[in-house]
């Protein structure tokens, strides 16, 4: 029998073996950083001061110092420091200064997720008994027994909770809320990277309600966010508060160094230019590791992949670790496991975890030795929180990001320095996104009337009022607006999903049973669930039976099928007004708003396995129309007659196809929110067009800054066509595999740069 | 392009608040002139019965209906209040809907209009009624608010009124009425007096305890018609109260929202109808025409409360009648004989509703088992009964089609232990089988 390997030596087999080695695309090293600390402030309380030396800290890290100091000056903040480096004590201990000296004060903790707030309600819980002050922390959540609800109202100085709760719950009865609003000092938001696109859009909009309300009963609470690494935390942060914020970034908390592997699946077919499954692979990769006593996070794709890969490692394992070492981790297992596998990752006893993005989010969970990333997980800013989880404060840690076959991937293997030079992401929110404004701006008349002359936040709204006046929502009387409806808009307004009226997916595959799994905006279950689709929740297929497209209900029943199921969207989409717009010699870019008109036409039923087409129906929907926002690249009619008009289109397929994965990578969005259509014939222009359209309705930002940054995202599309390694187009770059798809995209892409069809 | 043309653009994407079920006037008088309080509509309104209230240049609308004390609302006549209270300071019972010690004035028969049903600070309380005995009369007293922005003025005139009582007495009024209007009121807190910290006897629960299983719904509609011989014609259905205040926001003319005066005024007359009828049943169910399901439900109330008592006498009248019922009555005494340890006298009765030709409960059989076995120690005679419970189970699962296993298997363990003591073999965990009535017991305590 071998030994057991350690660290380096695993590294060095993965180097030097045949298998691995050939693969590797990229190995960097990333140096140790020292420790940067200063002593506790000398205001500090000292039961705090005892409680942590206790813990074994004698000194702050620089951020956590800076964060302290500024927060006592009454500035907000946003921390931004890496995985791991105490970023939770830069708001916890001038919180907790505050409340030992004020014990009247009152702090609200925002957490994206449920899950994330009760790990910090433990965390602080014993922090606060470590220190002996008296200090009542509670979450508040859907899940918080009533009785305890009301001694959170009345008396938490701490509430832990989630922009959802404070949305639909909090706000709404403010009146219930009198003593806590009146002394709000602190709103701290973790996690602020989360809160962007739609979501991060709707946040700042109940933060604007927050702070009307606050301002109501005569508090102006204090924020201080924490982030992780984006190109613009503080802009994001002055967005979403509408205040001054003061960046703190002097990270000081030491780190080991770290291998960062890029390794990229061999070619099993050449011309089409398929690699081998990067499952498999991470798979592999993941069992060296393990093998050798290293533990490890894998991060998969899905929720299905993580099925997949756990039950392979644990078959795998079990006799060498026994099978509970290996764990998978991913939304849908209960708390109590969750907070299980949490425990047993930081004590050691599990070696491995399988996970989704899950635990991207700031879950303490210890720090591992070593991550294995299935696939790029789409931003630069969510590969190193990823990679963040492994990585010790002392000693080696290795990151091997596994690439699949897509083309981001594929660009991404290809250009590391893309990858480590580039500054992450930034992160984009429009709170004035006029559907979204008018949303809350209802939830705020309902919780107290607007008068002449106020403003929401930075927000223009006597138009809105006087438009809400007339639809009858709202009543002006005497200078001031009232809610005067008979609803709870709250309750129709939901901060996480795309489209306003979701449907609600209910399975039905028990009677007496009926249970409601989950919900999907409208215009994504145009194509997913439609009659007889297929559709995956939690690693189970489901069969629609019915989508009730009137009364928003899909009923679905579990199935064990071969195939999964693909529909048809045919999309028709018009200018209404051109806002902005540059040109070049046969080509020009252009920005304003669009109307989209969608229809789904046919789903097909696809083998798993052989991808072949084993049937086909229609699908009888009615047409969904949307309005938003959309940046275009026109090309001039001269083209048609230059190249003819068949390869026009093959062109235009085929650049569509790179940009709709390269733009999202520029804006920081999931790629379904933003959305890619060539046409031949634009209805405004009769040009050929590519339009990248916002897929909220009234845009959230992301085609704006696609207009902004086009040259840019050309350069990059340029660069991800040319550095495909297969010969006429694959599925990694252009799409289309036939003759001539890559050449046809190269040509409209010279021209949409400026330059000629023709190369000189 | 404009805000406002993009926001018709968008108007299809833009949620919905819920469908009025009635159209709104279209009919828009201009908002009254606002300098001096000068009302629309003043001689409707005095025909309503309603004059102004006027505080700090604001005005709302205070409809004043009085009746004499000894006029009928349904089955009783309102100056039955007083005998009503004599009735409870005589019984001595500390019981929630208990008025003794209290004045009829102190009583304020209370309830409002919202514009919503949720609970929320958006949902505004735009009438206050109340019925109150003042002297020789019944006073019906409506705050009404004619403009969302004289809620100021609108509980200013309200708390100057309230606060001559003590006690509220309300229907659904604890978990809604009141604290909705506490909600509005915190909204003002500033510029108006305190609410007064009212006694409250809401009377919602109550008429569930008494009524759940015979009536459809708790409603006090329902309760009207079944029991209080009040009868409404051309009523407005409450659920349409909003729509109406929306139209007279509109209209500002009184008579859109008289069906919601009138509609209010017979809700907070029949509080008092209501109050008096139960309390009737509660301290003279042994003579009020009551049936004997009131009367069963009555007693459990008073077992609830502790006063095993007055629980006794009622479940007797029930048990020594021949209603259906009866059983069921001497299934629960028996419990109050076991909870006083009266184990001799709680089998006995147990033992005689055995004996009866109507349907009996299998729990009777079981209770029979348990103090057959753990008080007096007779194997033979709990496994006979035991037995019975067993088949009579089996009967009853086979029809309704939905048996547990763990209930099985609980009586199966009780019967092999049972046969095992029988045989003189102390079973070795006594504790494992008390499954079976661990549940007997939670049926009970229902």
């Amino acid at each position: 029998m071998n030994r057991k390997k350690d660290m380096s030596a695993v590294l060095d087999y993965l180097k030097t073996d045949e298998r691995f080695r050939d693969n590797i695309a990229h190995w960097k090293v990333i140096p140790p950083r020292e420790a940067k600390s200063v002593p506790f402030p000398f205001e500090m309380d000292s039961r705090i001061q005892d409680a942590l030396v206790r813990r074994g800290i004698t000194s702050l890290y620089t951020h956590q110092e800076t964060s302290f100091r500024h927060v006592r000056e009454g500035k907000h903040i946003v921390a931004v420091t890496p995985t791991a480096s105490g970023k939770s004590m830069c708001y916890h201990l001038p919180i907790l200064q505050t409340l030992s000296e004020d014990t009247q004060a009152r702090a609200l903790y925002l957490f994206p997720t449920k899950a994330l707030a009760q790990d910090q309600k433990s965390e602080l819980h014993e922090l606060i008994s470590e220190m002996g002050l008296s200090i009542k922390s509670e979450t508040y959540d859907g899940d918080t027994p009533a009785n305890i609800r009301q001694m959170v109202r009345k008396a938490g100085n701490i509430v832990i909770t989630n922009p959802d709760m404070l949305h639909s719950a909090i706000l709404p009865h403010h009146t219930k809320w009198v003593s806590f609003f009146e002394h709000l000092k602190y709103v701290v938001i973790d996690e602020l990277h989360t809160y962007r696109g739609v979501f991060g859009s709707h946040v700042a909009n109940v933060i604007r309600r927050l702070k009307r309300i606050c301002a109501f009963y005569g508090s102006h609470p204090q924020f201080i966010c924490t982030s992780a690494t984006i190109a613009n935390p503080k802009e994001l942060a002055e967005l979403l508060t509408e205040e001054q914020v003061e960046l703190v970034d002097n990270n000081g908390a030491p780190a080991g160094t770290k291998h960062f592997v890029f390794y990229n699946p061999p070619v099993v077919n050449r011309q089409l230019n398929i690699r081998r499954s990067a499952t498999l692979e991470a798979r592999d990769i993941t069992e060296q590791f393990l093998t050798n006593g290293i533990q490890t996070i894998l991060f998969a794709r899905s929720r299905v992949r993580v099925e997949i890969l756990l039950t392979y490692l644990q078959e795998l394992i079990k006799r060498k670790l026994g099978p509970k070492t290996i764990q998978g981790y991913r939304g849908g297992y209960l708390p109590s496991q969750r907070r299980e596998i949490e425990r047993g990752l930081r004590n050691g006893e599990i070696m491995g975890v399988v996970s989704t993005n899950a635990l991207e989010l700031g879950v303490d969970i210890g720090q591992l030795q070593a991550c294995v990333i299935t696939g790029y997980p789409g931003s630069v800013a969510s590969t190193w929180q990823q990679a963040g989880r492994a990585g010790r404060r002392q000693g080696e840690s290795v990151v091997v990001m596994v690439g699949s076959s897509t083309p981001l991937d594929q660009y991404v293997i290809a250009h590391p320095e893309y990858f480590f030079d580039r500054s992450p992401e930034t992160a984009r929110i429009n709170p004035d996104n006029l559907i979204i404004l008018v949303d809350h701006l209802k939830c705020a008349a309902y919780e107290l009337p607007f008068r002449e002359g106020d403003r929401f936040g930075c927000a223009e709204i006597v138009e809105i009022l006087e438009f809400l006046t007339e639809e009858q929502v709202l009543h002006f009387s005497k200078g001031k607006w009232f809610w005067m409806n008979d609803s709870f808009p709250a309750h129709n307004i939901s901060l996480r999903s795309a489209s306003q009226e979701n449907v609600v997916i209910i399975d039905i595959s028990e009677r007496g049973n009926e249970r409601v799994i989950g919900e999907m905006d409208r215009f994504s279950s145009m194509t997913l669930l439609h009659d007889e689709a297929i559709y995956l929740h939690q690693g189970t297929q489901f069969q629609v039976e019915k989508l009730d497209y009137e009364e928003k209900k899909a009923y679905v029943r579990e199935v064990q099928v071969d195939y999964y199921t693909d529909a048809n969207l045919a999309v028709q989409l018009k200018v209404l007004e051109q806002d902005q717009y540059r040109s070049h010699a046969q080509s020009a870019f252009a920005y304003g708003e669009v109307s989209v008109h969608a229809m789904a036409t046919i789903f097909k039923k696809i083998k798993f396995e052989t991808h072949e087409n084993i049937g086909s129906g229609p699908i009888h929907l009615p047409e969904e129309e949307l309005h938003t926002n959309a940046a275009w690249i026109g090309f001039s009619e001269t083209l048609l007659t230059e190249i003819g008009t068949e390869d026009v289109e093959r062109g235009l397929v085929g650049l569509a196809h790179v940009l709709q994965h390269v733009a999202p990578l520029f804006v920081m969005c999931d790629p379904m929110d933003l959305h890619v259509i060539p046409q031949r014939k634009a209805v405004h222009s009769q040009e050929p067009t590519i339009f990248l359209y916002d897929r909220y309705p009234g845009g959230i930002g992301l085609s704006e800054q696609v207009y902004k940054e086009m040259e840019m995202i050309l350069t990059q599309a340029e660069r991800m066509i040319v550095s495909c390694p297969c010969e006429a187009g694959c599925p990694s770059c252009v799409g289309a595999t036939d003759d001539g798809s890559k050449e046809l995209a190269m040509t409209l892409l010279r021209v949409a740069q400026g330059g000629s069809a023709y190369v000189s | 392009m404009s805000l406002k043309s993009k926001l018709q653009r968008m108007k299809g994407h833009l949620v919905k608040e819920t469908d009025k079920t009635a159209s709104l006037s279209t009919e828009t008088e201009p908002p009254a002139q606002e300098k001096e309080p000068e009302i629309p509509y003043a001689d409707r309104w005095e025909k309503l019965q309603a004059s102004p209230y006027i505080w700090e240049d604001e005005h709302v609308m205070i409809r004043e209906v009085r009746y004499p004390v000894g006029q009928k609302h349904g089955a009783y006549a309102f100056s039955e209040l007083h005998g009503v209270i004599s009735a409870w300071e005589a019984s001595g019972k500390a019981h929630p809907l208990s008025a003794a010690g209290r004045r009829p004035e102190d009583l304020l028969f209370f309830d409002t209009e919202t514009t919503g049903l949720s609970g929320g600070a958006g949902n505004t309380v735009f009438l206050l009624g109340y019925s109150r005995i003042e002297g020789e009369e019944v006073v019906v007293r409506q705050h009404f608010l004619p403009a969302p922005h004289a809620e100021v003025t609108l509980y200013q005139s309200f708390l100057e009124q309230a606060e001559k009582s003590s006690h509220l007495v309300t229907f659904n009024g604890k978990s809604f009425d009141w604290p909705q209007v506490r909600t509005r009121h915190t909204l003002i807190r500033d510029q108006v007096p305190a609410l007064p910290s009212f006694g409250h006897l809401d009377l919602l629960h109550g008429a569930r305890r008494l009524w759940k299983a015979e009536l459809e719904s708790c409603r006090l509609g329902i309760i009207e018609q079944e029991k209080l011989e009040v009868f409404r014609e051309d009523d407005l259905p409450g659920f349409l109260a909003p729509v109406r205040y929306f139209d007279f926001l509109h209209s500002q003319d009184p008579d859109v929202i008289e069906g919601v005066l009138c509609h209010n005024e017979t809700d907070v007359l029949s509080l008092i109808t209501l109050y008096i009828h139960m309390t009737r049943l509660l301290l003279h169910h042994e003579r009020e025409a009551v049936s004997h399901e009131e009367r069963f439900e009555i007693a459990r109330w008073y077992e609830a409360l502790g006063d095993q008592a007055a629980a006794m006498d009622g479940y007797r009248l029930v048990a020594g009648s021949n209603h259906s019922w009866s059983n069921r009555a001497k299934l629960a005494i028996g419990h109050l004989y076991k909870k006083q340890k009266n184990y001799q006298q709680a089998l006995e009765v147990w033992e005689s509703c055995m004996k009866s030709s109507s349907y009996v409960p299998e729990e009777v059989y079981i209770e029979a088992a348990k103090v057959c076995e753990h008080q007096f120690r007779e194997w033979d005679k709990a496994l006979h009964y035991t037995r019975q419970a067993y088949e009579q189970w089996k009967k009853r699962g086979s029809l309704m089609r939905n048996r547990s296993k763990a209930d099985a298997l609980a009586y199966q363990k009780r019967i092999e232990r049972l046969e095992a003591k029988g045989r003189g073999i102390q079973a070795e965990e006594d504790g494992l089988i008390s499954g079976l009535f661990d549940w007997t017991e939670d049926k009970q305590s229902e």
